[in-house]
């Protein structure tokens, strides 16, 4: 292993691999990144892998459809096929309150270039025809999200770095960071050691505990969030189904089979357990059948779990810490990591280089929560 | 050959009834596994596999392999290795992942 660095990245998932893409890609060198395990094999290859522009926030409209901009040319841009799939994302509405809200959203989002629109019950059966629009009073309609492959996005990335020089190293465990007076001094792995003025924290739901070998308290915690797939079956319907008041989203996928999962945030396992529950399958496969009756005949094969970084206010904490000098987050993503990972690994290797970020991130600083200055996102699941 | 005897598996076939595969008028024991009256009756493809189309028959008989795979009375994706057989059973093969529509 490497002896010196000029940046080092922890944490070899989408985050890591697209900051380092794109800080190679800019011109920069020895990068190197640090991975306890393989790529992908934390949370980006375990997420849902939807990509929706749909937000209740114009901050976060922007960065989903940058995002969307980038994964659009993505497959070509990295030489590997991520699969990209713009089915769109039918987000349904069971109050007065929810549609009161989507129009708000539709409104905003409309105003940055996002194709989203409400739809009524019976055009959102028109998309999805086996929906059964028992409580549905409306809802919106994105045609240009959608999901990828995730695993294949995030391998494309890792290739890509590596063609522009990154080193990745799998089954690297970052155990110590070093600081003196206030910054950065090297990271100490089960390998050896890497002096290095920067370290990235990109360790998804390992975020906190990196943090604090850094000495830096971040305010996050990670949950367990677990998805379900079926066999695969004959196409049905395309789009995402989404809901935050009846807490879904589901999405039968090109190769067949229906993936899908729901939040659970009062009883799901706090910590880094991921393993599965017979809770969940049971409670998903009810609500999967009540959406989509046919599906009661569908067999589950397979079910998973990954964890979601939690911040105070559910949106991530990008940027340098303001104690210690060369310590990067991109962190506390709260389930939207992978569908921002395209825009927020473009925007932290500016911020590295640059010093400056050409869409305004200042807002997603970690001394926020000081301030009090907690962002709203009404849209999420 | 007609499967008498299963390790895991437990049935004891009951009376003579018929069935039909794709409209085919056949016959087996109420009672046993789909696959083994299938089988016993000849019929060697149960599916076709989802890439190259290219044939399936018995193979793990305990619900496990996907081999099996067919339609009974209307409903895809039945597992024809763990499911009874019963009278006027109406069987397809069928094509594809599986149509619910």
């Amino acid at each position: 292993m490497i002896k010196k660095a000029d940046i080092v990245i922890i944490g070899g998932g989408i985050q890591g691999c697209s900051i380092a893409y794109n800080l190679a890609k800019k011109g920069a060198k020895n990068i190197v990144i640090l991975e306890k395990n393989t790529c992908a094999s934390g949370s980006s290859g375990r997420c849902g892998a939807g990509i929706r522009q749909q937000f209740g926030t114009k901050m976060n409209c922007i960065l989903a459809r940058e995002s969307m901009k980038i994964f659009e040319t993505l497959s070509e841009e990295l030489d590997y096929d991520i699969e990209l799939n713009q089915a769109g994302y039918l987000i349904l509405a069971y109050t007065e309150k929810e549609i009161n809200q989507f129009k708000k959203n539709v409104v905003l989002e409309q105003s940055l270039g996002i194709e989203a629109k409400m739809v009524t019950p019976e055009e959102a059966k028109e998309i999805v025809p086996p929906l059964n629009l028992e409580g549905i009073i409306g809802g919106t309609f994105c045609p240009t999200d959608g999901n990828v492959n995730p695993l294949y996005t995030t391998f494309g990335y890792a290739e890509a770095a590596q063609r522009l020089g990154v080193k990745y190293y799998p089954f690297t465990e970052v155990t110590e960071i070093e600081t003196e007076d206030k910054r950065i001094l090297s990271v100490i792995t089960n390998k050896g050691k890497i002096l290095t003025p920067i370290v990235v924290n990109a360790a998804g739901g390992y975020s906190g505990p990196v943090g604090k070998m850094a000495g830096v308290d971040i305010p996050v915690y990670s949950q367990r969030h677990q998805i379900l797939i079926t066999e695969p079956i004959d196409p049905l319907w395309k789009p995402m189904l989404m809901s935050f008041s009846e807490n879904y989203y589901f999405q039968q996928l090109p190769d067949g089979g229906v993936l899908g999962g729901y939040g659970d945030p009062e009883h799901e396992i706090i910590g880094d357990n991921v393993g599965s529950s017979w809770q969940f399958s049971r409670t998903m496969a009810k609500k999967m059948v009540k959406l989509v009756p046919i599906l009661k005949e569908v067999h589950m094969v397979r079910q998973w779990a990954g964890l979601y970084n939690m911040s105070p206010d559910a949106q991530p904490i990008l940027g340098e810490h303001p104690q210690l000098k060369g310590f990067y987050m991109s962190v506390g993503f709260s389930g939207h990591g992978f569908m921002l990972a395209p825009v927020t690994g473009r925007l932290i290797a500016e911020l590295i280089l640059d010093g400056k970020t050409s869409i305004p991130i200042d807002k997603l600083d970690i001394g926020r929560f000081k301030r009090g200055e907690l962002i709203c996102e009404p849209s999420v699941v | 050959m007609r499967i008498k005897e299963h390790p895991i598996l437990e049935f004891n076939p009951g009376k003579k009834v018929k069935f039909t595969l794709d409209e085919i008028e056949m016959e087996g024991y109420e009672g046993e596994p789909i696959a083994s009256a299938l089988v016993a009756a000849g019929v060697k493809v149960l599916s076709r596999s989802i890439k190259y189309h290219r044939p399936r028959g018995f193979f793990c008989a305990i619900g496990k392999c996907s081999s099996c795979l067919m339609k009974v009375n209307g409903i895809p994706n039945v597992r024809t290795c763990v499911t009874k057989l019963e009278e006027g059973m109406k069987i397809e093969t069928q094509k594809g992942k599986g149509d619910f529509n």
